[in-house]
């Protein structure tokens, strides 16, 4: 009966919580837009003309198909991150596609049109060199794999093994690349380094060693940057400290040393600290390379060159040019040349490959991105037009990883922005008021108004007016303009010009920073892009914290945003200010770095330009204020007392507290020490800033109050054990006081592992750990109250509590991993608290923090009934209505990011990883805003008839009244 | 619905002559108007104005109603007290559940003496006659304290009275932060 009781409680209680998109609310105030990264291969589909196929593999092991007109996916496979993912090799031919995955692990083909598998084969061990397409008289039957110690043959159309062979003296001998002619052979090369090169020949039915022999080459340290194979089977490599070209056939017996060829006999010369590089093509892998090639002299300088009877004859030089690719369509290759036009463009130039003449009417204008980075990569595709002449679309990847599709004249097809696969934090910012809306406040903003006198007042309001008139008549013109037009044509395009806030602030400007040093701008509502900026010369591991010093509260003044970036290997940091609605850089000068920076705090002092000031410390424990005007320095003077930081050194598992002196300089106050040796620090988070917390306490069933302890200096420490072996392995947190040092709670879970993800906020941490002994996942939650009476219900000192507070936990189990926790905030907090869970299957899950309530009765009493809570149960649901993105599922999510919007309802979330994904949630449905279905149309008619029916009434009961008073 | 008809009556009357929409005619003369045609049946004789042919009451206090009066003011001060016994029954079958008879009849209950105590001037008044004014006019007050204060504790019960400590936790400010504190991992 009891668990009859327990069980209709919990349906109850799931009854009020759940709830979930309706069908035709799908894409209403949600999107997602999907990424691949950066692109390592791209191969166009050419095997018939009209093909829109573009295929990709990217640094993120993605493997991709994009529609080359719209720059859609086609399709798209996520494989496992790090290593086991990585894919080594594309290859394609015909409708196949080869994959090398994982170093080698893995063979797969892949159909192209659906990108369905076709078959997966697992290789042997062993580091991968090199994959290569193998034919035999003008049809490509093969696939060769190169590893470190042994070469395979694969069937192209099974992936059955043909024959697999040990390479000879493969320890001494490193194999580094393929070449395959089309004449029944495959030669594998190898380099002993700084001394000789090594040619094995295979004969491709049975894998039999046909020939072997080695070359002197002293000079050569690596095959792969330096050589290419041209024409029919010579082996050409280029060397900058001998300044020459080297030649050997690969398959004649009698010559048995590389002939040498200076480049100064082509009138050439390598720019000394450049390694020059050789492309060559093979357009058909049964049939052997062309004899023409590009030689790469210097970053801008490109040169075609031909292999004729033994000597090379340069065809064009291309200087200056950035990028050179070859390709090719039927039987005829052409090279596309990009050579700089003037600071803001490129051209990029067709030439034949055979003669290095020009194609008439073939430049593409490839205008630079001036906020964006260099171009690095071409990739070509070319065609056949109906009257046989070779036309030709390029992809541009630049440094910034922005893909560009261009077609002739230099129209730009699509545009892609792959460096928002790796978004590494991110902020949202309030739009502004639009122009009319900032008239008014400027009129009254101001403070030089009130000097003024009263005519300028007058008139100032006089022409405001006139300008909300002149706005809202232009509103009604524009609806009216809108309404002749179809339905479909109308929607607007978002620009930054026509960005405002609306009336509910649930349009928001995103602010991006991405791993390669890319910022971004993005509507929340739509996600169009509205401005990027790239910052050049980021390193590829440096630590990025953005910081929203002032929002756009306070007009006249532009809002402005700080990056801080920290170069992982100097520490030094360096400060880059922005104004985040237009994406400028701003103009003030910033404060110069000359110490490696620790940490920064944002104050919320301001300064009186009304921005924030933020502190850096430097590795001397040294403050540098920004802004540091004098007002600023005033103010930091008066209040230093009570600045305080903490800094946590994982390394040295130390807790340190600072407190900040009146020459911003700081004194250590406190210092927590955890021994390195049992358990490592892995994260500390406290309170966000902007977290309101509404309701200061709990009611209890009898009434009375069990106040929150909401100490807003609080820090939850994770630690993890240093011993992994499951029975010992633990995890910790740690709750101290960032002000004063003194632990307010510990609590240690036995035989469970990390990685640990918390969430801290209000008066509760919760944090999910892998529980090694019982192999699941577990969620824990503590939670903090103060008791029954506040200590001090006006001021909060963490140097004035002598009450300890007591501490409530409990654990549940949850069916699942988790990559991803944050837990949702809205304006005021009064709405109830939802954690969204980010599942590895892509999935958002909305979990009621209700079930995560360590004062869950195991039993249910009156009490506890009059509370609201649920009964205990060790299980935690997961129910398909709580996953806010339906099916539209964010691979590989990283992070989520959760703002409130100025509906108290409402909290925006944006969930990030490979995709980006952003919708609103309503922890406790829409209780502030009417339904979507509301029948506005009943109502008033009802409305409108009641006030009728009052009047015809109050008519009739009058002329009534007045007979009565006649008879 | 005489009054179309009379007005009918005067349109068919006046249908050469026009008349006014009403006038008052003193003199008997005309029998064809309704309302002579009633005065004429009640009696041939012209009263003057301001006669009425029914019999005066006589106003003068008799000693013997004394005693009536007195009973009468002990009633209406008593009345409260009387209500108690009633008002605590109906509390006791109400229950103590929030819904919306219970509170009903504890508004009811609640009004009643508030409006019996706003209007004490007026039950002063009529108690004026009576010789035990001011006890009476107490014993009514004490009925209407007692009737309201049964109408608190009835609220209490029930739970609607702001008495606890929950019912203020809404109005707490949150505390003013002192310190200003942050930092993080060494980046």
């Amino acid at each position: 009966m009891a668990w009859l009781v327990v069980r209709l409680a919990i349906s109850m209680s799931l009854l009020y919580t759940a709830s979930a998109v309706f069908e035709d609310q799908v894409g209403k105030f949600d999107w997602r837009q999907q990424f691949i990264g950066k692109v390592r291969f791209a191969l166009f589909d050419t095997h018939s003309q009209a093909s829109k196929k573009l295929l990709l593999a990217t640094d993120k092991n993605v493997f991709a198909s994009l529609n080359s007109r719209t720059g859609d996916l086609f399709w798209r496979h996520v494989d496992k991150t790090g290593p086991e993912g990585h894919i080594d090799a594309l290859l394609m031919y015909g409708q196949d596609a080869v994959v090398v995955v994982g170093n080698g692990r893995l063979l797969r083909s892949w159909e192209t049109t659906v990108g369905g598998l076709k078959w997966e084969t697992v290789l042997d061990t062993g580091s991968f060199q090199a994959a290569a397409l193998v034919g035999v008289q003008d049809f490509v039957k093969y696939v060769a794999v190169l590893k470190k110690s042994a070469i395979s043959l694969h069937d192209l159309s099974s992936g059955s093994e043909i024959w697999v062979e040990n390479l000879p003296d493969s320890d001494s001998v490193q194999y580094q690349t393929i070449y395959s002619g089309g004449n029944g052979l495959v030669l594998v090369l190898g380099v002993v380094p700084n001394s000789h090169i090594v040619i094995v020949e295979y004969k491709i039915e049975d894998g039999e060693i046909m020939n072997k022999k080695s070359v002197e080459a002293a000079w050569m340290s690596s095959l792969e940057s330096s050589c290419a194979v041209v024409s029919s089977g010579i082996l050409l490599c280029v060397d900058q400290i001998t300044q020459s070209l080297y030649t050997l056939p690969l398959q004649s017996a009698e010559q048995t040393e590389m002939r040498q060829i200076h480049l100064q006999t082509l009138d050439l010369e390598v720019v000394s600290g450049f390694r020059p590089v050789l492309t060559s093509t093979q357009p058909n892998p049964a049939q052997p390379p062309l004899s023409e090639f590009f030689l790469q002299l210097s970053p801008d300088h490109h040169i075609l060159l031909q292999f004729k009877d033994g000597l090379i004859a340069p065809l064009r030089d291309f200087n200056p040019a950035y990028l050179a690719a070859f390709a090719t369509s039927g039987e005829r290759t052409v090279a596309a040349v990009m050579s700089p036009k003037n600071d803001t463009a490129c051209s990029i130039n067709l030439f034949s490959a055979d003669t290095g003449r020009r194609h008439l009417d073939t430049t593409i204008i490839y205008h630079m991105d001036p906020n964006g980075g260099k171009p690095n990569r071409l990739y070509v595709h070319a065609f056949l037009k109906k009257d046989d002449s070779v036309g030709y679309r390029v992809m541009v990847q630049t440094e910034d990883l922005a893909l560009t599709f261009l077609q002739q004249p230099g129209r730009v097809v699509w545009m892609r922005e792959e460096a928002l696969a790796d978004v590494v934090t991110m902020e949202m910012v309030d739009l502004p008021f639009t122009g009319t809306q900032a008239e008014l406040e400027g009129e009254f903003g101001k403070k030089a108004a009130i000097q003024d006198g009263l005519l300028p007042m007058v008139l100032k309001r006089l022409s405001s007016q006139f300008i909300l008139l002149q706005a809202w008549l232009a509103h009604l013109w524009k609806l009216f303009y809108d309404a002749r037009k179809p339905r479909s044509s109308v929607k607007n395009e978002v620009t930054i010009d026509v960005l405002s806030r609306d009336e509910f602030n649930l349009q928001k400007m995103m602010l991006m920073v991405t791993a390669s040093g890319k910022l971004f701008g993005i509507d929340s509502k739509s996600g169009t892009i509205l401005w990027k900026q790239y910052l050049e010369n980021i390193q590829p591991n440096s630590v990025f914290k953005l910081i929203v010093q002032r929002t756009t509260a306070h007009f006249p003044h532009p809002p402005q945003c700080t990056l801080l970036i920290k170069n992982k290997d100097t520490g030094l940091g360096s400060l880059y200010v922005f104004n985040p609605i237009f994406g400028k850089k701003s103009q003030i000068s910033v404060p110069a770095l000359p110490r490696p920076i620790l940490q920064t705090l944002l104050l919320p002092v301001i300064d009186q330009d009304y921005a924030k000031v933020l502190l850096l410390i430097d590795d001397q424990y040294k403050v540098t204020a920004f802004p540091s005007t004098k007002n600023v320095l005033q103010q930091l003077q008066d209040t230093a007392s009570s600045i305080f930081f903490y800094l946590v050194d994982s390394s040295q598992g130390k807790l340190s507290g600072f407190r900040l002196r009146k020459d911003l300089s700081t004194e250590l106050i406190w210092e927590v020490v955890i021994p390195t040796e049992v358990q490592k620090i892995v994260a500390v988070k406290g309170k966000r800033a902007n977290e309101h917390v509404h309701s200061q306490g709990r009611v209890m069933g009898d009434r009375s109050v069990l106040y929150k302890y909401l100490n807003p200096n609080l820090l939850a420490v994770i630690t993890e054990s240093t011993d992994t072996h499951q029975e010992r392995s633990f995890v910790g947190i740690i709750l101290i006081d960032g002000v004063t040092g003194r632990i307010v709670h510990e609590a240690v879970q036995r035989k469970a592992r990390g990685p640990v993800h918390f969430v801290h906020s209000e008066n509760w941490v919760v944090y999910v750990y892998w529980n090694s002994k019982f192999r699941r996942n577990e969620f824990s939650v503590l939670e903090l109250f103060e008791g029954a009476e506040l200590y001090n219900s006006t001021v909060f000192s963490s140097l004035d509590r002598p009450h300890p507070p007591q501490v409530l936990q409990q654990s549940y189990i949850f069916p699942a991993p988790i990559n991803t926790l944050e837990a949702t905030l809205t304006e005021k907090g009064i709405t109830s608290r939802h954690l969204l869970v980010g599942l590895p299957s892509g999935n958002i899950l909305s979990l009621p923090k209700l079930f995560l309530d360590p004062r869950r009765p195991e039993m249910v009493s009156e009490q506890s009934r009059e509370e609201n809570l649920i009964p205990y149960a060790p299980e935690m649901p997961i129910r398909e209505e709580w996953f806010i993105n339906y099916n539209q599922t964010v691979s590989r999510v990283r992070g989520i990011y959760t703002a409130p919007s100025g509906l108290e309802s409402t909290c925006l979330v944006v969930a990030y990883g490979l995709d980006i994904y952003q919708s609103r949630v309503f922890p406790s449905k829409q209780f502030d805003v009417l339904k979507d279905d509301y029948d506005y149309i009943l109502i008033s008619s009802v409305l409108f008839g009641l006030f009728f029916a009052t009047m015809i009434s109050k008519r009739l009961a009058e002329v009534k009244l007045l007979n009565r008073a006649w008879r | 619905m005489t009054a179309p008809g009379g007005g009918a009556l005067a349109t068919r009357g006046g249908a050469t002559v026009r008349r006014m929409k009403w006038s008052l005619e003193l003199s008997l003369g005309n029998s064809s108007r309704s309302r002579g045609d009633r005065q004429s049946k009640d009696g041939d004789v012209m009263y003057p104005v301001g006669y009425s042919d029914k019999p005066v009451p006589d106003t003068s206090v008799q000693e013997a109603d004394r005693n009536l009066v007195e009973k009468r003011c002990w009633d209406v001060a008593l009345g409260p007290l009387k209500q108690i016994p009633m008002n605590l029954f109906i509390m006791y079958m109400s229950g103590n559940t929030i819904s919306i008879f219970p509170i009903m009849m504890v508004c009811m209950m609640a009004w009643r003496p508030i409006q019996a105590l706003m209007s004490m001037s007026a039950t002063f008044k009529l108690l004026e006659s009576s010789s035990q004014q001011w006890l009476q006019g107490l014993v009514y007050l004490i009925g209407n304290l007692l009737g309201s204060a049964l109408a608190v504790y009835k609220c209490q019960s029930m739970g609607l009275l702001p008495t606890h400590s929950s019912d203020w936790l809404a109005f707490i400010e949150p505390p003013q932060r002192l310190e200003i504190m942050g930092g993080g991992m060494v980046m």
